[in-house]
């Protein structure tokens, strides 16, 4: 994206940006509450116009790419439908504007299904899970369109620590074997540092990226780094960017 | 007693006891008969031709379902609409609320005029006095739907109907049903009133008004107990399809 902005009557949400993600990589988003990273991705997404600038997603506009069903989101809520079971449910974005669906898939509903631990909860409610499980639906609904892009506005903001970081492990292990590319939206340092490639760091009034950090460590990403040296260093690093751009 | 007796038999006795302080009321201040007659009374009246109740109540049953369900459809129609666009809800509700307050018993005798005699007259008048709560119960319920589950189906650009059909629609259905409970009261009395003014032969409503002109106690009695009876029916009806349509909602579950 180039020279990307957003106002909102007279505020400034977002200063221009301008951010490229290449084709597979997973780039984080972070900062604090009101730096615009919502925003940002909402943009992406074609659910929102940019006042200035332009938006390529795959040499499309955003508004294009989301009309090909090129993007599969996932929001702060699971927004699950409550009238269906957990399968129509993951099933949704293939019913809807069913033309645009792909016609072949990597991965069945029921294969995604079973991948994160809910193959024997196909004919559950949505109130019949708990939070994590809800979420886990929200994931599977957005990686079964098979979409070359995945948008995710911290999707795990509503959860408690332990099934948080159980998610962003499981997150960590379904995105590995696709090619799909992430653009992340979070707060959560961890979060950034244990899903990303590149962080985006951002502050806020108006919305901005005051640092762009390579994330290097190794692939896949398993459990365990989050016990190693490499990943401290990165945490740090990273919570001295988001200070910084506050303090700037 | 268990919660599923319990749930029997508090009614029950709720209502005998009801009858019973009726009955006592009326035979110890000697209730002139056309007040109120006892239910005693009622109910040997209701037993002496229940062929000919049953027949009468069965056409306001019919004015009552065809009625309502064309009042349900448009009201589903307007209402779909007015959720689309803040400028058409606000255009539209004056108009709904003045139907609502206007009293159809005053311009009940113009509609009979325009639509003629009969079912047509009787239908319209169901329809038109229930629409306005209908609809406010379809816009509230649509616009209650998920905005987060919006922002997901504008994500893929579905279609406005698929957002009608596969999210709108069955987030409106709880707070259709609460309205559709106040709407078949509302809808009971147009039918009852209307059959009565609109010269028909048939409808309980017809012979409850004849009876009363007639000076018929037992008639007009037998015929304001069936329409009770209708009602407490068709609220039984709406239960059901309530419990079956809405076993996900938090209201449904034990």
């Amino acid at each position: 994206m180039r020279s990307v902005s957003k106002t909102f009557g007279t505020l400034d949400a977002l200063a221009p940006i301008d951010l490229q993600v290449d084709e597979g990589e997973t780039v984080t988003l972070l900062g604090p509450s009101g730096c615009g990273k919502t925003t940002l991705l909402r943009l992406i997404a074609g659910l929102e116009a940019a006042t200035t600038g332009e938006i390529l997603v795959n040499g499309m506009t955003a508004e294009q790419a989301r009309r090909r069903k090129q993007i599969g989101f996932v929001p702060q809520s699971p927004a699950l439908l409550p009238w269906r079971t957990v399968e129509a449910n993951a099933r949704l974005l293939l019913d809807v504007n069913r033309g645009a669906s792909p016609t072949t898939l990597t991965a069945s509903v029921d294969d995604l299904l079973h991948e994160v631990g809910l193959g024997e909860f196909r004919d559950a409610y949505p109130h019949e899970l708990s939070g994590g499980m809800q979420q886990r639906v929200g994931l599977v609904r957005a990686f079964a369109i098979d979409a070359p892009i995945l948008l995710m506005d911290e999707p795990f903001a509503a959860l408690d620590e332990m099934t948080r970081t159980d998610m962003r492990h499981l997150l960590g292990r379904l995105r590995e074997p696709m090619n799909t590319t992430v653009v992340f939206v979070t707060h959560s340092i961890a979060e950034a540092a244990f899903l990303s490639d590149r962080v985006a760091v951002m502050s806020p009034r108006p919305g901005r990226v005051t640092e762009d950090i390579g994330i290097e460590l190794p692939h896949p990403r398993l459990p365990e780094l989050e016990d190693t040296d490499g990943f401290f260093h990165i945490t740090t690093r990273l919570r001295a960017a988001l200070s910084e751009g506050m303090d700037r | 007693m268990t919660p599923a007796r319990r749930r029997v038999v508090a009614p029950l006795v709720g209502i005998v006891a009801f009858c019973l302080a009726w009955e006592g009321f009326v035979r110890l201040f000697d209730v002139r008969r056309f007040v109120l007659l006892p239910p005693s009374a009622i109910v040997a009246e209701l037993a002496d031709a229940p062929d000919f109740y049953w027949s009468n109540a069965m056409v306001t049953a019919r004015h009552m379902a065809i009625g309502l369900s064309i009042s349900l459809l448009v009201s589903i129609a307007v209402g779909a609409v007015m959720a689309s666009s803040r400028f058409i809800e606000e255009a539209t509700q004056p108009v709904l609320i003045l139907i609502l307050v206007t009293p159809w018993v005053a311009y009940i005798t113009s509609v009979v005029l325009w639509l003629g005699r009969g079912e047509p007259s009787i239908l319209f008048m169901v329809a038109f006095t229930t629409f306005p709560v209908l609809t406010f119960g379809v816009v509230g319920g649509m616009k209650s739907a998920d905005p987060s589950a919006r922002e997901l189906f504008a994500s893929v650009d579905a279609r406005p109907w698929e957002v009608f059909w596969r999210l709108r629609l069955p987030a409106a259905l709880p707070s259709i049903f609460t309205t559709l409970r106040l709407a078949l009261g509302l809808g009971l009395a147009a039918a009852y009133f209307s059959e009565g003014s609109a010269l028909t032969t048939d409808g309980l409503g017809a012979i409850g008004r004849r009876a009363a002109a007639s000076n018929l106690a037992e008639t007009l009695w037998a015929t304001i107990a069936s329409a009770a009876l209708l009602g407490i029916a068709g609220l039984a009806i709406l239960s059901a399809l309530e419990r079956s349509l809405l076993r996900w909602h938090v209201s449904q579950r034990a």
